[in-house]
């Protein structure tokens, strides 16, 4: 079920009465969320539901058996069991035919025919997202950072939660459970919250990222149009990407604050930011801070060194591209960035002030944050080529298309296209950016944001279609 | 005895802290602005007071709305070429004109429309240009002839473009609300003016946005080059409808006395066609002629063309519409009166 269907909006009107029915009861509440979510969820294919409830008796199971083990020992093996059985499904679902295939690739360069099996099967929808989030909570149990629950109905519903289930924030147990365990408050402010950021969110969606799509479909596909259409539809599918999951991010947010739930903040203006690692820590937050806990700190993290650190960013990064598919040009975006953070690192290091003497350094002049900001965004606007890319024939083709400026004819009308679909969303950013908060619309006097909710209200029925095109991190 | 102790009741699940009049407080003003804009828009349109609708959302849309606005303003062609679609991606316009050495404005339009269609774009044509033609050419595919009439939508459509106003909304909720709240009144008068629409597919890949087809339609004088290679499909048991005749002499009605009549029928692969449809076609277009009493049929137009000069069953490709863009030219280099 997609949040931008007829069918979503009906269900979750359907659903909002059934919970003001259930407020008496916590069980009950937490009873329905279940219900609804495998609803939701089997509206795929309700075969997924198998997997989701493998994944959730795993890590359940897994929680209370570390509950039990005191010795090291067996600890790692319980949680072993836990990353195994995880990493298997994903392994099994989302990455077996490509390391199959790249596997009899390589077999045959060598002059070795050894045909592989391939699997025919459908990559369950938010598979990536739920096991990470069961993964970490068996992570948190194991080092003693969160306590299991031993309620099993509770443990279903943070798992299956349906707001966030299929394209996240991918939520830790520390943040989300206690909240299936006690009672909530819906207050005026949470609810005005909650419908801004669907509101917001349907707009980035439904008006921002779809409208973009059509450009970045035209330079991305057939053969390539010379610098001007690449470049075009290389930030066309930057603005497309980011309107698209942060779109999904705050229909999420916003659909849990309408049940009195919170949710992490999963995007904090990316593309404001002024340096490799700051992008990092406003752009998809709940898997950047879970692969810097769970993976990149768990290898040591800095702690050994600027050459392991090295290692370290270059693993974490990698594992983070071939997260998004099991796919080389995933691959190839995971060690771009991991070369930039490295890089942006070396560079922060050299210009620190010896610890012996730290003078407050001066605020960076205004030209200095522009350029800064312009080559943090031309970065990651490249890595967006090769993560948009279909295959290494295909960006190797793009790259060297940037040294051809020959214009295609659709380009000004691309262009007249990108400017009035990605305006609203960069003067809000603007906007947002200057007030420092990212619910500053809730802040306008009443009639004028008024206006922008009816502005963005009528936007949405106007650009609504019935093809409903899915959320881009459903694949992922 | 021990005492039993009571069951704790059950933990609240969730307190609501507002009621009706604060969600009332929340929504009412944007929904006071929304039926505000609804109203504007609605009294823009019943005044007059906003621009003729300019629809171009799609291939059909925006190729009707070209043609009904070519058939309207000042042209001064001295041929007019009308049809079904294979008369529009058949024949480049501008290289037929060159050719022979008249100005050739092709208005042909969809499979989908008749020719009662063609007569009410070629009435709108005499219209709005007082300089009399040459020749009027029709040429039509053998499938649009068995055809006993057209699509309820674009004829619907076509009306619409003509009267400049809305199209009637198709069914189903979200037209209706789009309806019910001016949202078509604004994107088909304002927004698609200067926002041009993707076009889907091959379409999208050869012409881009709505906006460079027309620039591609005006620079061809109204001709277009089929994108998209499709396989072979549909039957090739021609004949003509029962409704053709009154249809066609309907449209020898429209036609000025004072200018010479062609009619032709469009080619069909050769592979696809059989071997004894060039006597069929024969047969069909003399009694078509007869029908639209002709000035003179295109006769000496191939009734196949090899199969790769198609794009699909009724569509040449670009290669084929200049091979038969020559032929077409030869052909009316020989039947046309002197000036």
């Amino acid at each position: 079920m997609l949040f931008n269907s007829h069918v979503f909006l009906l269900f979750f009107a359907a659903f909002l009465l059934l919970y003001w029915l259930a407020r008496a009861n916590l069980r009950t509440r937490n009873a329905l969320i279940v219900a609804a979510s495998y609803v939701f969820y089997g509206w795929w294919d309700a075969r997924f539901l198998a997997l989701i409830l493998l994944s959730t008796a795993l890590d359940y199971g897994v929680g209370l058996a570390l509950a039990r083990t005191p010795q090291p020992g067996p600890r790692k093996r319980w949680l072993a069991l836990s990353l195994v059985g995880n990493l298997g499904i994903l392994g099994f679902f989302k990455y077996f035919n490509f390391f199959a295939g790249s596997a009899e690739a390589a077999l045959a360069r060598l002059g070795l025919s050894v045909p592989l099996p391939a699997l025919n099967v459908v990559l369950p929808v938010g598979i990536s997202f739920y096991t990470f989030q069961t993964m970490g909570y068996a992570i948190d149990v194991y080092r003693g950072a969160l306590p299991p629950t031993r309620n099993l109905l509770n443990f279903m519903a943070y798992v299956a939660f349906f707001p966030q289930l299929v394209a996240g924030p991918i939520e830790r147990g520390r943040d989300l459970l206690p909240q299936f365990e006690r009672p909530l408050h819906l207050g005026r402010a949470r609810l005005d919250e909650g419908l801004w950021l669907m509101l917001w969110g349907m707009f980035k969606k439904v008006v921002v990222a779809d409208n973009l799509a059509p450009v970045v479909d035209l330079a991305y596909q057939g053969d390539p149009g010379g610098a001007p259409a690449v470049i075009l539809g290389t930030l066309a599918f930057a603005l497309q990407i980011y309107g698209d999951f942060s779109g999904y991010s705050d229909i999420a947010r916003g659909a849990a604050a309408m049940l009195g739930f919170d949710l992490m903040v999963n995007f904090n203006l990316p593309y404001t930011a002024t340096n490799l690692r700051e992008f990092w820590q406003r752009w998809h937050i709940s898997l950047s801070t879970w692969l810097r806990d769970y993976l990149y700190i768990s290898l040591g993290g800095n702690r050994r060194g600027p050459g392991r650190t090295c290692v370290n960013l270059v693993i974490t990064m990698l594992l983070g591209g071939l997260w998004h598919g099991a796919a080389w040009n995933f691959v190839l975006w995971g060690l771009w960035h991991s070369a930039g953070l490295a890089a942006h690192r070396a560079f922060r290091n050299r210009r620190l002030p010896p610890r012996a003497n730290p003078k407050p350094a001066r605020p960076p002049r205004v030209a200095t944050r522009v350029a800064s900001w312009a080559a943090t965004f031309g970065f990651v606007l490249y890595g967006w080529l090769l993560f948009r890319a279909r295959s290494l024939d295909q960006i190797a083709a793009l790259t060297r298309s940037l040294g051809d400026w020959t214009a295609p004819p659709w380009l000004g009308s691309a262009l007249v296209n990108v400017t009035a679909f990605a305006l609203p969303l960069v003067l809000m950013e603007l906007w947002q950016h200057r007030q420092g908060s990212l619910l500053a619309p809730l802040r306008l006097p009443r009639w004028r944001r008024a206006v922008l909710q009816a502005a963005l209200l009528l936007a949405i029925v106007m650009f609504w279609t019935k093809d409903q095109p899915p959320f881009l991190y459903f694949q992922f | 005895m021990t005492e039993v102790e009571p069951r704790p009741p059950p933990m609240i699940s969730h307190t609501y802290e507002f009621g009706a009049r604060d969600v009332v407080r929340l929504a009412g003003p944007t929904l006071i602005i929304v039926a505000a804009f609804a109203l504007v828009m609605h009294a823009g349109r019943m005044l007059g007071t906003w621009p003729a609708p300019r629809p171009t959302l799609d291939v059909d849309r925006t190729l009707l709305l070209h043609q009904v606005e070519a058939a309207s303003t000042r042209q001064d062609a001295t041929v007019l070429l009308l049809g079904d679609s294979s008369c529009l991606t058949g024949v480049d316009a501008a290289a037929l004109g060159a050719r022979i050495g008249e100005r050739v404005l092709n208005l042909a339009t969809l499979s989908y429309l008749d020719l009662e269609a063609h007569a009410l774009l070629l009435r709108d044509y005499l219209a709005h240009n007082p300089r009399p033609l040459r020749a009027v050419v029709l040429l039509m595919h053998p499938e649009a002839l068995r055809r006993p009439g057209p699509e309820d939508y674009h004829a619907r459509l076509l009306d619409s473009l003509r009267q400049r106003t809305e199209p009637t909304p198709a069914g189903g909720l979200h037209p209706r609300l789009l309806r019910l709240l001016g949202l078509d009144v604004f994107r088909g008068r304002f927004l698609c003016r200067w926002l041009p629409a993707p076009l889907p597919g091959a379409f999208g890949r050869f012409y881009g946005f709505s906006a460079d087809l027309e620039t591609f339609l005006a620079s061809r004088h109204g001709s277009l080059v089929e994108p998209e290679p499709q396989p072979f499909r549909g039957n090739a048991e021609y004949r003509l409808a029962p409704t053709l005749e009154s249809a066609s002499r309907a449209f020898r009605r429209q036609v000025p006395p004072d200018t010479a009549f062609f009619a032709g029928i469009t080619p069909v692969p050769a592979a696809f066609a059989g071997p004894g449809y060039p006597d069929r076609r024969d047969a069909l277009l003399e009694q078509w002629g007869r029908w639209l009493r002709a000035d003179a049929l295109l006769s000496g137009l191939p009734a196949t063309l090899p199969d790769l000069a198609f794009a699909k069953t009724t569509h040449l490709n670009a290669g084929g519409a200049r091979h038969y863009t020559g032929q077409l030219a030869r052909e009316l280099e020989r039947r046309l009166p002197a000036p």
